[in-house]
C-alpha cells in the first residue's frame, strides 16, 4: 500500500515548550482519523504537513516528499479545510472557491467551471451565488470542503468538519467526506476530537496525546488490538464459578455482570478459556475475541 | 430549446498548474478587486470610488484653469507636479486609502480563516505578504501617480505642458518615480500598522492617527521649539511629499530646506528596512489558525 505521509520520530519543539516528541505514523489512501484531545499537537502537525513549520526532530514526508523544503509543491496537490467558520461575509461562495482553486494553479476558466462543479458536489449548487455571511453553518462546512476538493488534489486535511453541525448535517458530512474518498479518490486526513465520528467514516485512525503517537494503524487493527479474549455465560451466577476456576489457573481476567474478560493474546487463551467452562458444566453463549471501540483504544493507550 | 448539464460530477485535473507565481497573481488580482469593491456590495464600492475622484479634483480644475485662461495667468495658479501633494485634496485622499485598504486586505485574513487557506496553498508567508504588499502598492499607485501623471498628459495635449519630447519624458519619469516612492512609503507604514491587530476598525483608526499625529506633534515642536531640523523626518504626514520635491528636482517648503535629501532618503529607507522587520516578526512565527 502507498503511503501518503510518513512520519518518523517527529518531534517539534518551540525554545523550552515541546509541542511533539515521538510521533510515528503511516498514513495510507483512504480516510484517516486523526485523533487528540484539544491541545494535543494535532494542529502543529496539520502544519508541518503542510510545510509551514519545520520538523525540530525525526523524518516526515508528505507525498513522497520533504514538505518543508518542497512545500509549495506538496500545498499545490493538496487541500485544507480550516476548523472556522469565520470565512468572509461578504464574499460569494462560487467566487471563494473560484480563488482558491485559482491559488492552487489552476487556470480562471478550469477554476470557475469547477468550482462550480464543486459546489454543486456538496449540495450547494442552488447557494452558490449567495454571499458566505448569509448562510447557516452547515452551508458554510459544505462550502469549506467544496474549495479543499475543487482543484483536484491528492490529500485534503480537514480540521473538525463537524463542528457546529446538528446530527442531521453532521450525518450528510461524514457522507459527502466518504464519498469525496471512495467516488473521487481523494486521500482525507480527519482531525476529530469526536471517536464516534471517526468510527464511523475513517479507515484508519491516529491518535495523539502528550505530544506522541498513542497508537496508529487501520481502525480493524486498532479495534482488535487488545486481543483479549471474552467469554459470555447464561446467567450471571455462573460466572463465579469460572472467575475462581481462572483464578485457580493464574489466568487473568475480569468479571462484569455475565461477561468474563480473559487476558491474554494467544490462542491457547481460547482453548483454556473453553476448557475451563467445560470442566466447571457452564452453559457458554459467546467466545469470542474482545472487539474494542475506537474509546476504549484511546482510553487504553492514553491512560 | 437549449439544455444545460448543472451537475456533471467529479473530474480529475491534469493539466498545467502555476505555482507560485500563479498565486501569488492570483491574490495581487484578488486584493485589487477587493480594494475596490468590485464583487461586493454597493457599500464596500463608495470609498475607494469616492477616495480616487476627490484624488483627480485639482488635476481637473487645473486643467479648467489652462484651458480657460491664458499662459501668463496659468503660470501663477497651476503648481508645479511636485505641489500636488501639498493640497490638502489629494494628500487626504491619499492618507484616506492607506488608512482603509490595508487594515481591509490584512485584518481580515488573520481574523477569518482566510490566512490558514493561503497559507494551504503554493503561497508561503513571505510570497503572501509580498503579494499584498504589492496589491496595497498598486492601489495607493493609482492616487500617487495617477492625478500628477494624467494632469501632465492633459496639460500638453491642451498646449501647456512639457514642451519636448525630452522633457516629457524626464518630467513623466519623475511623477511615476516620485509615485512610487510615495506608494512605498505608505503602504510600508499602513501595512505595519495592520500587522499589528487583526481588528480593522483599530488599524484604521492607528493609521489616521499616526499620519496626521506625527504631521501635527512635529509641526508643534519645530515651530515651538529650537531642535534640529532633521526631526522633521518623523513627519509621516509630509516626509514622502517632500522627498517628492527632490526627485523633481525642486527645494520644496522652506521649513525643510534644511533637511537634506540624503536624510530624507534615509528616513525613506529606513521606515521601509523597520517595517518589513516589524512585519516579518508578526507573520514569521504564526500558527495556521484553526
Amino acid at each position: 500500500m502507498e503511503s501518503l505521509v510518513i512520519a518518523e520520530a517527529v518531534a517539534k519543539r518551540y525554545g523550552s515548550y515541546t509541542a511533539l516528541s515521538d510521533v510515528n505514523f503511516e498514513i495510507g489512501p483512504g480516510i484517516t482519523g486523526l485523533l487528540g484531545a484539544n491541545g494535543t499537537g494535532k494542529t502543529t502537525l496539520l502544519g508541518m504537513m503542510l510545510g509551514l513549520h519545520q520538523i525540530t526532530g525525526g523524518s516526515l514526508s508528505v507525498l513522497g516528499v520533504d514538505p518543508y523544503n518542497e512545500g509549495h509543491q506538496i500545498r499545490a496537490r493538496m487541500g485544507y479545510a480550516p476548523e472556522h467558520h469565520t470565512l468572509p461575509g461578504d464574499v460569494q461562495a462560487s467566487d471563494f472557491v473560484k480563488h482558491v482553486a485559482e491559488l492552487h494553479g489552476l487556470p480562471p476558466r478550469e477554476a470557475k467551471t469547477r468550482a462550480s462543479d464543486a459546489l454543486w458536489l456538496v449540495g450547494l449548487g442552488e447557494e452558490r451565488f449567495r454571499p458566505m455571511g448569509t448562510m447557516s453553518t452547515g452551508q458554510r462546512q459544505r462550502v469549506k470542503l467544496a474549495q479543499a476538493i475543487a482543484h483536484d488534489p491528492r490529500l485534503i486535511l480537514l480540521d473538525e468538519p463537524t463542528d457546529g453541525l446538528d446530527p442531521e448535517q453532521r450525518d450528510e458530512m461524514l457522507n459527502l467526506i466518504r464519498t469525496v474518498s471512495s467516488s473521487f479518490g481523494i486521500s482525507v486526513i480527519l482531525s476529530s476530537h469526536l471517536l464516534d465520528e471517526v468510527e464511523r467514516v475513517c479507515d484508519a485512525a491516529v491518535i495523539i496525546g502528550e505530544g506522541r503517537t498513542l497508537a496508529a494503524g487501520s481502525l480493524e487493527g486498532l479495534r482488535g488490538s487488545g486481543s483479549d479474549v471474552v467469554l459470555e455465560l447464561e446467567t450471571a451466577e455462573e460466572t463465579s464459578v469460572v472467575a475462581a476456576a481462572l483464578t485457580h489457573s493464574s489466568i487473568s481476567h475480569s468479571v462484569n455482570d455475565r461477561t468474563i474478560v480473559v487476558r491474554g493474546d494467544d490462542e491457547q487463551v481460547f482453548d483454556v478459556a473453553r476448557d475451563v467452562c467445560a470442566s466447571a458444566g457452564v452453559s457458554l453463549r459467546r467466545l469470542s475475541r474482545r472487539r474494542l471501540s475506537l474509546e476504549d483504544v484511546y482510553l487504553e493507550r492514553a491512560s | 430549446m437549449t439544455a444545460e448539464i448543472f451537475d456533471r460530477g467529479y473530474r480529475q485535473y491534469d493539466g498545467p498548474r502555476s505555482g507560485v507565481p500563479g498565486a501569488m497573481k492570483t491574490l495581487v488580482k484578488h486584493s485589487l478587486k477587493r480594494s475596490l469593491g468590485l464583487g461586493r456590495s454597493a457599500r464596500f464600492k463608495v470609498i475607494p470610488v469616492l477616495v480616487i475622484l476627490f484624488s483627480f479634483i485639482p488635476a481637473l480644475v487645473f486643467l479648467g484653469i489652462a484651458a480657460l485662461f491664458p499662459e501668463e495667468i496659468n503660470n501663477q495658479f497651476i503648481p508645479t507636479y511636485a505641489e500636488y501633494f501639498t493640497y490638502t485634496i489629494p494628500i487626504t485622499s491619499l492618507v484616506l486609502f492607506s488608512a482603509f485598504i490595508a487594515p481591509d486586505l490584512l485584518c481580515t485574513d488573520r481574523r477569518s480563516s482566510m490566512l490558514g487557506v493561503y497559507l494551504a496553498s503554493p503561497l508561503d508567508r513571505r510570497s503572501y505578504l509580498v503579494s499584498k504588499a504589492i496589491a496595497i502598492s498598486i492601489m495607493l499607485g493609482i492616487i500617487t501617480v495617477g492625478p500628477p501623471l494624467f494632469l501632465m498628459i492633459a496639460l500638453v495635449l491642451e498646449g501647456s505642458g512639457p514642451d519636448t519630447v525630452g522633457e516629457f519624458l524626464t518630467t513623466g519619469l519623475r511623477i511615476i518615480g516620485s509615485g512610487i516612492m510615495m506608494s512605498a512609503f505608505y503602504t510600508a507604514i499602513s501595512f505595519a500598522v495592520a500587522a499589528a491587530t487583526d481588528r480593522a476598525g483599530t488599524a484604521i483608526a492607528a493609521i489616521l492617527g499616526l499620519l496626521f499625529g506625527s504631521g501635527a506633534i512635529i509641526t508643534i515642536i519645530t515651530e515651538t521649539t529650537q531642535v534640529d531640523s532633521n526631526i522633521r523626518l518623523l513627519n509621516f504626514l509630509n516626509m514622502p511629499g517632500q522627498l517628492g520635491f527632490r526627485i523633481h528636482g525642486e527645494a520644496g517648503s522652506l521649513d525643510w530646506l534644511q533637511v537634506s535629501t540624503s536624510s530624507m532618503w534615509l528616513a525613506f529607507f529606513g521606515i521601509l528596512l523597520v517595517s518589513t522587520l516589524w512585519i516579518w516578526s508578526r507573520y514569521g512565527p504564526l500558527l495556521v489558525r484553526r
